[in-house]
Formats: C-alpha cells, structure tokens, sequence
C-alpha cells in the first residue's frame, strides 16, 4: 500500500505536467493545477504522517524509497510548501506578462515546469540511495532554473544561468565523490544498492578512512552548492530574488532543505567510518561562514525578495550548525528551525505578490510603508520577518536556542557563542528591515491600487501564523522524543 | 584504461580552455567525448549490457550533445569574437596550475589505476577553469561538459564499472542540463544580442 501511495503522490504531479497543455484556457491550466496539487499534497501528508507516526519502528522500505522520520517531516514541508504555491501561482501568472516564450503558451510552460519540479523535490526525501538522489538533485537544477528565468528580462536569465553553471559544477564535484565513494565500498556486490543508506551504514566501520573522507568533502562540499552554503553561495541571492515569488518560496523553503537532508544522510550514514572531528568541522564551517556572511546583507537596506533571499542564507546556516553539533537537542532543533522557515519564509515570498503589484518598484528598492498602504500585506510581511527573526513566540526563537544548547551540550563553547552574536546581530537586521517596511517613508512614485491578491495573502498569513505558534508549542515536547530518535539513527 | 588515452583525453581538455572559436571548443569537448566512449566499449567488450550503455552515452556525448551545441552557435551568430576574459597564457597557467595542485595533492582513491585518477580530476579541474574564464555561454557549457567527461573517466575506470541505472542516469541528466543550458544560450543572446554572459552582469549587491 505504501508503495502505492508513493506511485501514485508521484505520479500525479508527473501527469498535470503534460495535460496542462491539453487544456484550452489559461484559467483552466490554473484549475488544473491547484487540482493536481490538491491531490498530491493530500497523498504526500498521509505519507508523511504514517512516517512520523512509525518513527520508533524500523523504517519502511520498498524498491527505492524508504520512508523513515526525516522522510516524513520533509515530506511534509514540500507538500505545504508545494500546494500554497501552487495555490497562488494563479495570482502570480495573472499579472506575469508574457513570459520567456510568449504570452499564449506560459501558463503551460510555467505549470509544467512547476509540476515537475515538485515531482523532484516530493521523491527526494524519499529516496533510499546516495545515486538515485544525485540524480534527482540534478535533475531539479533543470526544471527549477527554467522557472527562475520565467520572466525572460535579463536579470532573470542572468540569475537562472548562474544557478545553472555554478550548481551544475558542483554537482559534478559531488557526483566525483559518489564515484570515489562507490569504489571505496568495495566489490562487495549488490551493485546499485552499495550506496543504498543502509547499505553505507553497515559498510562504513570497515570502509578505508582516508578514501571515505575524501568522498564524504567531495559530496557535501558539492551538495553545498546547491544547498546554499556559503561561500558556495553564489547563484541563491539572485535565484530567489528573480524567480516568481511561487518559485522563489519553493526554492527555499522546500529544495534547499531537501537538498541538506541528502548531505545530512550521508554524515549519518558516513559517520562512523570518519572521526566526529572532521565531519563536524566541514559543517560547522560552512554554518558559521553562512551565518556571517548573510549577516552584513541584512543590515543594508535590500528589496524585499533580495532581503530573504539572504536570510534563507542565514538558516542554511543555522541549519548546518544543528547537523554539526549533532547532540539530540541540536537535531530537534533542526527539525523545528525546518518545519518553521518553510513557512515563514515561503509566506515572505508570497508576499512578494500584492507588494510587487502595487508597487513594482519594490523589485529593485526595498520595502517601505507597508502599514500605510495595505494591511494585509503588511500583516503578512509582518508575520513573515518577525518569525524568521526569530522573535518570540516564533518557533525559530526555540529551534535557535535549542542549536545552541545542543552545540554547549557537545561542549562546542567558542562555535556556539560565535553564531549566538551572529544570530543576534541578524535578528537586528531583520528587525530594523522589518520596522522599515512597515512604517518607514514611502518610496516616491506612489503605489497602485490594493490588489485581490492582498486578501488572499491576508488569508494565508493567518493560517501561517497559527501554523507558526503551533510549531513553537510543539517545539517544546520535541526534545527526547522517539522522532528525535528516529532522525538520530537516520536512514538506516 | 592506457596512459597515451588518459594524456590525449587531459590534452584536450587543455586546448579547451585555450581556443577562442566556439566551434573549435565543440569540436574538441566531442574529441574527447569520442575518445572517452571508445575507451569505454573495449573495456565493456563482452558485456552485451554494457556494451549498449557504453554505446549509448558515446551517442549522446560525442554526437548529440555536440549537434546541440551546433545549433545553438548558429542561433546566436556573433559580428567578432567575444573579448576573452583573461588572456590565453593567463588562462593556461591558471588551469596548469590548478591541474598540477590537484594531481600532485591527490590521494589513491583504491582505483588501482592512478592515471585514470589523475585525469579524471585534472578534466574536472580543466572544466571548471573553463567555465570561471570564459565569457560566452557555449564556452561555459563546454567547461561544464569537460568537468562531467572528467568524472565519466573516473567512472569507466572502477573495476566492474558503475551500475547502468546510474550511468544512465547521469547521462539524462547531462543531456536535460545541456538542453536546458542551450535554451538558455539562444534567449541570452536574443535579450543582449550575444552570447557573452558578462554582459549580464546586473545583480549586484
């Protein structure tokens, strides 16, 4: 039943994508897809949540996917993420001009693209061999930059051909690894499946240290690209800034983190045949980098996109320094800082969409004066930057405090006491750009009128931050749980 | 996998990064192609799977990824040649010297055929070298593809090979991303009237 479910949640996304361009009108493409995106979202969640449920039980397996903890709350996170985008893709196209290949055909292009894409992102967790999932990385590099371009004006195709060359490039530094890595496993048979999780897992006491660290940095330091790591960073603050706000939501709230479960699954599967040293400082590395570089870029006044973009290069960060410290506290607080941006941030980029309407200058100028001119996009935006401050009751506030605590806890003082300043002078960033786009001067040349597309955004920053409190109260019963368990044994 | 095929591959991958005809750098990325599929078929000679695996990405790499590249230099005809970037003997040390770090710092990777190893990261390092240093979008899709031959020889070097799923797996995605890059190549060149890609440089912070 289990793998019918995962068939079929594929499968739907993977057939909108062709009869989308059966349909006859751009308003029919649109029902089409949140249709589509209806019943894969719903397929996703029950997966999801037979995956969390079984958390203390050995994880469930079929012919490639292995549906374990981690499975189940990524899962979840790309289904939210997925169906809200979808949601509101209709908004966006309304307005979205003609496209890169034309007004008549872009609903298709676009909603083709989009279902694909998600197909990538919702098999990605889920997929139980190191192979298959480079695969599939790559693969969304190819699906998601055509959406990043979208639009067809020369910043978008500047910001989708640097996403283009530089993740390629570094997927092709991690796929040398995975070579290095299949080699070092050894003729012990079994082909493919030497790289399934499990299979790392066993085979990584004996496996040659030297060769494995080897492949265990090609791997994660490729995988960095794409995860957004700095200083590998390059193509994100451009990506998420050009890409249609649905996309730029998708990008970072759904691809970068399912990109950094593959990189945290090879540490836990790669694990014990490196020292803890090694492993830890790759990720604490790119953690605390990420933390300072994404910080000065907070404090400048930036345009509204172009600002979350380089938040999302901040939590990446935080992120990294969770899997680093590595302690149970360190890894609830992974999955809460996950669950938690997803949704402030993908309601940050929907934002994008009444704001850039009203006001197309805010595509180049940062935000100002929200709370005077429409007050559902500045609820939204509110709700959006207050949570990914970090600001109480956000349950980003408990997951940074739990990485921290998990990083004393592996006695990590100096790293922990380091990315407290640096989250702290990020929150001030955030702050002060929040402030100022609320209720600082309004930029000159005035704004239109409030968009139908403000309400639904209204609508949705409601809903997220309900979502948003109550993930900050779940925070609390998550340390020493069974899921957390569950994440710290991995795949396996 | 031969020293002399390892050298020709590595060879090539230096007058990549040296030429300025686009047409030249095409010709040469399916050289090597060639060369790598060759080298591939006489070690899989006797495995009919392989065989037809091996046989196809020498289709792909060698013929249509080229052919596409073709295409794309013909839609977006440029009046002269794109200013490089760096200088010609600017961008041989900087790829000379990146290779010979490489090579000099790399460990056995368990190969058991270090000239294999040795090429194999010096074409990585020779595409990346290609793809920081030019300036038109085909040179930095041939750089990519240089990159990708480097790990294919790593690839065809492991005893046994690689499982099939993989390597066809690998090739569609080279063969989406080459597509995906070439479209790319075609609307760059229509918004800025070449396919220079410095001429994009607007996003900055």
């Amino acid at each position: 039943m289990t793998e019918a479910l995962v068939i079929a949640m594929l499968a739907v996304p993977l057939a909108a994508a062709p009869l989308v361009a059966l349909v006859p009108t751009a308003r029919a493409a649109d029902r089409l897809s949140v249709a589509a995106a209806l019943v894969t979202a719903a397929l996703a969640l029950v997966l999801a949540g037979l995956a969390i449920a079984d958390a203390p039980d050995p994880a469930a397996r079929g012919s490639w996917f292995v549906l374990d903890a981690a499975a189940g709350v990524f899962l979840a996170l790309v289904a939210v993420v997925g169906l809200a985008s979808a949601l509101v893709s209709p908004a966006y196209l309304r307005h979205a001009g003609r496209g890169w290949i034309g007004a008549r055909r872009s609903h298709v292009f676009y909603y083709a693209a989009f279902h694909v894409f998600w197909a990538v992102l919702l098999a990605l967790p889920l997929v139980d061999n190191l192979a298959l999932a480079w695969i599939l990385v790559e693969a969304s590099t190819a699906t998601s930059a055509l959406l990043v371009a979208y639009s067809g004006k020369r910043a978008a195709l500047e910001a989708g051909w640097k996403y283009v060359v530089l993740t390629t490039l570094g997927l092709a530094i991690a796929l040398f690894g995975i070579v290095v890595l299949f080699v070092a496993v050894g003729p012990g048979g079994g082909g493919l499946a030497r790289l399934d999780w499990s299979a790392l897992s066993d085979a990584a006491p004996g496996l040659p240290r030297q060769t494995t660290l080897i492949a265990f940095i090609l791997i994660i330091v490729g995988l960095a690209t794409k995860v957004g790591w700095a200083p590998v960073h390059n193509w994100l603050p451009d990506a998420h800034s050009e890409a249609p706000p649905p996309i730029s939501a998708m990008l970072s709230a759904a691809l970068l983190p399912t990109v950094l479960l593959i990189a945290w699954r090879t540490e836990l599967a790669l694990g014990p045949a490196l020292s803890g040293g090694a492993v830890r400082q790759l990720f604490l590395g790119f953690g605390l980098l990420s933390l300072a570089i994404a910080i000065p870029f907070l404090w400048r006044p930036q345009p509204w996109k172009r600002l979350l973009a380089y938040s999302s290069l901040e939590h990446m960060g935080i992120l990294a320094l969770g899997i680093g410290f590595g302690t149970p506290l360190a890894i609830a607080g992974v999955v809460v800082h996950v669950v938690g941006h997803g949704i402030a941030k993908s309601l940050g980029f929907y934002t994008a969409i009444p704001l850039l309407r009203q006001n197309p200058g805010a595509a180049r100028l940062p935000a100002r004066g929200l709370a005077r001119t429409n007050a559902s996009t500045a609820v939204a935006a509110a709700v959006s930057l207050v949570a990914l401050a970090g600001l109480p009751p956000s349950p980003l506030f408990v997951s940074e405090v739990m990485v921290l605590l998990g990083g004393m806890e592996a006695g990590l003082l100096l790293v922990a006491a380091i990315a407290a300043v640096l989250l702290a002078l990020g929150f001030l960033g955030l702050a002060h750009a929040l402030i100022e786009a609320l209720l600082g001067g309004r930029r000159r040349g005035g704004t239109g009128p409030s968009p139908r597309s403000a309400r639904a955004v209204g609508v949705l920053a409601g809903v997220a931050a309900v979502a948003l409190v109550a993930v900050a109260v779940a925070a609390y019963q998550l340390p020493g749980s069974s899921l957390v368990e569950a994440l710290m044994r991995g795949a396996a | 996998m031969s020293a002399t095929a390892v050298t020709a591959l590595v060879v090539l991958g230096f007058a990549i990064v040296v030429v300025r005809h686009r047409s030249l750098a095409i010709a040469l990325v399916g050289a090597q192609a060639l060369l790598l599929g060759i080298e591939a078929l006489s070690i899989d000679s006797g495995d009919g799977t392989g065989m037809a695996v091996a046989g196809a990405i020498l289709l792909v790499r060698a013929a249509v990824l080229p052919a596409l590249l073709v295409l794309a230099r013909r839609h977006s005809r440029e009046a002269a040649l794109v200013a490089p970037a760096t200088a010609m003997v600017t961008r041989l040390v900087i790829a000379g010297i990146a290779v010979a770090i490489a090579v000099a710092a790399l460990p056995p990777l368990g190969l058991g055929d270090r000239a294999a190893e040795h090429g194999a990261v010096a074409l990585l390092c020779l595409g990346i070298a290609t793809v920081v240093t030019r300036r038109p979008a085909i040179l930095q899709i041939v750089g990519g593809i240089v990159a990708e031959n480097g790990v294919y020889l790593l690839a065809v070097a492991v005893p046994g090979g690689l499982p099939s799923v993989i390597e066809l797996g690998v090739l569609f995605d080279l063969a989406l991303v080459v597509t995906v890059s070439v479209a790319f190549t075609r609307k760059i060149h229509e918004e800025v009237g070449s396919s220079d890609v410095d001429l994009l440089r607007g996003l900055r912070d």
